[in-house]
């Protein structure tokens, strides 16, 4: 069977030959060679990146008029800033004259966005509003052929709070896209009835490895209790010589004793992938304090999944949403086969009281930057099996809990009314990568 | 900033130098006793490219830890159980252009900047630099670190920050 399609260099690339799956034989492999291979790489910016609803940013962080928030989506430097009726717009951040950049921070306030170059000025709505020179420059004719507005995305929604662009006309709607992983994203979204807020403070991190690595290790709950051993023996030391308690003290029997608590992996098809374990100490979670107010807005089947378990969140290609002991967005970007962009930010419901909010951030220092006692083990564990994937003809076989792997919800999934298409109790599981590599190869094989 | 004192100068330099070499050997028991024992270990995070974070309590920072949390860094280096931190990347940290910039009572107040030179095999050599500010506080032992905040001027950091590269 000839597959071939190409990659953006021209490199054939065979996307299929790097996975294995035969369900009726009990086999799911993946080529290792899928990480590093330049042609795998480029047909990714293509027809992954290229193609899917991509996370840009949360509301919170573009509240007003001329709020805008720049990044990329695969390649392309892109950026989303509200217009003056409210609107979140989405431009390629390109100036309509030749191309220059336009904005010149991560994040900030422009009603009108000026090109340095040569002073070209453009609206929050993507209008030109000044071509420099322009009447002496251009006959009316040349101006009236002339495109000058900026060029929008192809589409730009908002889920909840978090806003996503894509840059293929043809992606159909963000909400079909995200299909079953909604319920979950809602278990993020709606912590508090006032919404909420990604807290000031972020941070950029390097790691020396594939993207789909840390696709792969957001979803991976195996390493858990070896790579973060470190983090919850760390704690349980720091607890004991301060005395810690109540709310201070991080809950870490999702990592220590993982086989005395419920836990689990879902396939949510779509290459949405979750997994979840219930937490411990209850009372030590952010939202405790907060369990009444929840029942009164929502399912008790959902609060005890607010409350009483953490889940990881992985959407579709490199988003996760994480609410263990703090809340984290967190967003990776592909520069190179094995060089990744990281972004994390704290997310936390407007309104929370004082002590909890410190908590929150002291938890989230704790685990979620590249200064904590946690990503850098796993930004070691990812560059380590980036490295070793190089070393020629090796597979993969995802086959880690494959025998309890069921097809449907299990009874945390009922408890919370969601469409999952296989289950798996027990959250060191491999078979919600299932979800994400038939999702990659479906794309990847789609001309 | 107060006037040019010779021998409070030379006072603050070598206990910020001490801390350097404290750090660059490993010697994390006699580097961690440099700290009052209500000490305060801040590194901001930014929060735009134009401004740090400046509430802790309300922001997200780096690092913001007391005692209890150096004391816990130095457990995770030494358990040799954190994949990122063994083996630990070799350092040097160059500590310059060292000010006092105010006195308060028993507390110190100096500036100073810093690079820091670090290698591991994977990474190879990274430099990271920014601005120390620290309060020191005459103590019964001596001069003591009342209080660091430590500015990191990279925003898009390879490898692990910690307390021993910064
Ligand atoms: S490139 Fe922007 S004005 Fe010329
Ligand atoms: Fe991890």
């Amino acid at each position: 069977m000839e597959k071939k399609t190409l990659g953006a260099k021209g490199a054939a690339c065979d996307p299929a030959s790097y996975i294995d799956d035969r369900p009726g034989d009990g086999v799911f492999r993946l080529r290792r060679a899928v990480y590093g291979d330049p042609a795998v790489f480029e047909a990714e910016l293509d027809r992954i990146f290229g193609r899917c609803w991509n996370y840009i940013c949360h509301e919170s962080q573009i509240t007003a008029p001329g709020d805008y928030f720049a990044t990329r989506i695969g390649r392309h430097p892109i950026f989303v800033i509200r217009g003056d009726d409210g609107a979140p717009r989405g431009f390629y951040d390109s100036c309509a004259h030749r191309g220059t950049r336009l904005t010149r921070r991560r994040k900030g306030n422009a009603r009108t966005l000026t090109c340095r170059y040569h002073g070209w000025c453009f609206n929050a709505e993507g209008r030109c509003t000044l071509v420099r020179g322009g009447d002496e420059g251009y006959t009316r004719e040349a101006m009236a052929a002339l495109d000058t507005d900026l060029r929008p995305i192809a589409g730009l929604d908002v889920y909840k709070g978090f806003v996503f662009g894509c840059l293929d006309d043809a992606a159909g709607s963000l909400g079909d896209f995200l299909g079953d992983v909604r319920p979950f994203i809602d278990l993020i979204a709606d912590q508090s009835p006032q919404g909420m807020e990604v807290l000031r403070g972020d941070s950029t991190y390097m790691m020396k490895a594939n993207w789909k690595l840390q696709t792969e290790n957001s979803t991976d709950g195996y390493h858990v209790a070896s790579v973060h051993r470190n983090f919850a023996t760390t704690l349980g030391y720091r607890e004991q010589i301060s005395g810690a308690d109540g709310m201070a003290k991080t809950e870490a029997s999702r990592i220590l004793d993982l086989h005395n608590i419920g836990s689990g992996g879902y396939d949510l098809a779509g290459g949405h992938m979750i997994n979840w374990s219930d937490r411990g100490n209850p009372r030590a979670a952010p939202l405790w304090d907060s369990r009444d107010e929840l029942l009164k807005h929502h399912s008790e089947g959902k609060v005890r999944w607010l409350v009483e378990r953490g889940q990881t969140v992985t959407v579709f290609p490199n988003l996760l949403l994480n609410d263990v002991a703090s809340t984290c967005i967190r967003q990776w970007r592909p520069l190179a086969p094995d060089l990744t962009e990281i972004d994390t930010w704290c997310l936390a419901p407007i309104g929370e009281g004082a002590e909890q909010r410190r908590a929150r951030i002291r938890k989230y220092e704790d685990f979620f930057f590249p200064s904590s006692l946690a990503v850098p083990d796993d930004v070691s564990a990812m560059e380590g099996a980036h490295d070793g994937s190089l070393a020629g003809g090796g597979w993969s076989e995802f086959a880690l809990s494959r025998h309890t792997m069921i097809d449907g919800p299990d009874d945390a999934a009922r408890e919370l009314g969601v469409n999952v298409r296989t289950s798996n109790p027990g959250r060191e599981s491999e078979t919600p990568f299932y979800s994400f590599y038939r999702e990659w190869l479906r794309r990847m094989e789609r001309p | 900033m107060i006037p040019f004192d010779a021998t409070l100068t030379a006072e603050a330099a070598d206990l910020l130098n001490r801390e350097a070499y404290l750090l660059d050997r490993r010697q994390w028991d006699d580097w961690i006793a440099l700290y009052a024992e209500d000490a305060v270990y801040w590194a901001p995070a930014f929060a735009s490219d134009d401004e740090m974070t400046d509430d802790p309590d309300n922001d997200v920072s780096l690092l913001y830890m007391d005692r209890n949390g150096l004391e816990a860094r130095i457990f995770r280096i030494e358990s040799g159980d954190s994949y990122a931190s063994d083996p630990l990347p070799w350092t040097a940290h160059l500590v310059t252009n060292i000010l006092v910039t105010d006195i308060r009572g028993d507390q110190i107040d100096v500036s100073a900047s810093w690079l820091v030179h670090s290698f591991k095999r994977i990474y190879g050599s990274i430099q990271r630099g920014g601005l120390y500010d620290y309060t020191l506080r005459r103590e019964a032992a001596g001069l003591r670190i009342a209080r660091k905040k430590i500015m990191v001027f990279d925003d898009r950091i390879t490898g692990p920050l910690d307390i021993y590269n910064i």
